[in-house]
């Protein structure tokens, strides 16, 4: 039986979310941290969507924002030039590291020791955190403001992308630029996949993958509008891009087929990302909300159930999942909205009223 | 024609009263220490552990009492920058990130109302 995808929305931010990151698996699950224009970056629990905390501080609106593997740590950068550090467990700002313009892109290592920030100041910035009253290394070369810089190559290269359409692989240690990619426009996002060492950046409507070591193209593939932000799966099956449609697309990596297409956001899609274990994908979008989408549609994951077609849709079958968040009776099934699939479904519910801080 | 997935529920959104990350979850109790570096829980002996919480208790007690008797208060704010200006309490909110004050005497003039950020106040001062 063909299911249709029902994309889970995390409502709570009130402006464009322009950013997210999820953390790697750790024994409470995963997360995901969202970048909003409203200021006020929010942890949610990866698998569910549910919101888990939000980090107050900032002044300004948020425009980068990740989390360290075991998702301890978050760090954000902000219009108010501002870097911050936060404990991700208590949601309290640990650090906050000024910079002398909007601050646009935040990563850590693997060993979350070290931060490298990046924005409209044109610098990259290398942060110790056990030392962080010590001043940053600066990297300079970029003539435009910086919007993405991330570690790669076992942190020991940095990679960054900027205004100035330019993508540069750096090495740390010497601090130096190794290599220069150049394109006619703007490269509008960039996501490093480790495993494999392959870069995707978006331009235009190119969602293109290259080696992130040589920076040698791989190949490109083509999508019916300009993209804002692609994600590859963990297991370089497909990938999915979104971007001015306010569609999510879905192609297949070795193919460049488009797969699926899917509507549901109202506005540009800013960032897509896929969960570390690959069974969902998030997005982020000018509309103010994130959405969750499954992979494989119809599977029991998560919030979602798998209902089995033989007992009329009842639902009286209740899968145990892996997950272990099944936990309505057969009765509570029926008051599941059956149609939250509908492409121009109106607000199910009311999005709950703004943390006043 | 397909059918839309089902769903357990809808994502938990946002709890309009605080900024979330409880205290009470598996993931908190497990990875967060208490905020006073003297007193890593594993290392402090019971009794020392009680002593502190008691003292804890205190001070937070204290504190909480002098922002309720600071209400409709004149109340006068040392900030950074060598800013001292004087104003009516109203409140605190729950993280106290801000304070809500009416008249606030600025060198530019008398505010009616205002928001006091306390990450930049150093001291308050009032008569009680």
């Amino acid at each position: 039986m063909a299911m249709r995808q029902t994309p889970l929305t995390c409502s709570g931010h009130t402006r464009p979310v322009v950013d997210l990151a999820f953390s790697g698996i750790t024994p409470y699950g995963y997360f995901l941290i969202s970048a909003c224009k409203d200021g006020k970056p929010m942890l949610r629990q990866g698998d569910t969507g549910d919101w888990i905390g939000t980090f107050l501080g900032h002044k300004g609106a948020v425009w980068g924002a990740t989390l360290n593997t075991d998702a301890t740590k978050a760090a954000t950068a902000a219009a108010d030039f501002t870097a911050k550090v936060w404990d991700a467990v208590s949601g309290d700002e640990v650090l906050s590291l000024a910079h002398k313009h909007i601050v646009k892109t935040v990563s850590f290592t693997q060993d979350s020791n070290c931060l490298l920030t990046g924005g409209n100041d044109k610098l990259l910035r290398i942060y110790d955190l056990s030392n962080p009253e010590a001043a940053p290394q600066e990297i300079a070369g970029h003539t435009s403001a910086i919007k993405k810089a991330l570690w790669c190559n076992n942190d020991k290269q940095i990679l960054s992308a900027a205004d100035d359409k330019t993508i540069r692989l750096w090495n740390r240690s010497s601090m130096e630029e190794v290599k220069t990619l150049t394109f006619d426009t703007s490269v509008s996002s960039m996501e490093y996949v480790a495993d494999g060492e392959i870069v995707v950046i978006t331009y235009g409507k190119t969602i293109a993958f290259y080696n992130a070591l040589s920076l040698e193209l791989i190949k490109t593939v083509e999508a019916p509008a300009p993209i804002n932000s692609a994600s590859l799966h963990p297991d370089k099956d497909f990938f999915v891009a979104g971007g001015e449609d306010f569609k999510l697309y879905k192609f297949d990596y070795s193919t460049k087929e488009e797969l699926e297409s899917y509507k549901g956001h109202f506005g540009p899609v800013h960032c897509v990302r896929f969960s570390p274990d690959g069974e969902l994908y998030a997005s982020g979008s000018e509309d103010g909300t994130l959405r969750l989408w499954q992979t494989a549609v119809g599977k029991t994951y998560g919030l979602w159930k798998c209902v089995l077609p033989e007992l009329g849709g009842s639902a009286a079958n209740i899968l145990p999942d892996t997950t272990g968040h099944l936990q309505t009776s057969v009765d509570g099934v029926h008051a599941l909205m059956e149609d939250l699939g509908a492409e121009n479904s109106e607000q199910l519910y009311t999005p709950t009223p703004e943390i006043k801080a | 024609m397909a059918t839309p997935v089902s769903v357990l529920r809808l994502p938990k959104g946002p709890d309009p009263n605080s900024r979330g990350f409880d205290p009470k979850s598996p993931r908190f109790i497990a990875l967060c220490r208490t905020s006073i570096s003297s007193s890593a829980a594993s290392e402090a002996d019971p009794e020392q552990l009680q002593r502190e919480q008691h003292a804890r208790s205190v001070l937070r007690e204290n504190f909480l009492r002098c922002l309720l008797s600071m209400s409709n208060k004149k109340v006068q704010f040392h900030m950074h920058e060598k800013v001292k200006v004087e104003a009516t309490f109203g409140a605190s909110d729950i993280d106290v990130l801000n304070f809500q004050v009416s008249d606030l005497h600025t060198p530019i003039g008398v505010q009616k109302e205002a928001l006091i950020r306390c990450q930049d106040v150093i001291s308050v001062t009032f008569d009680v």
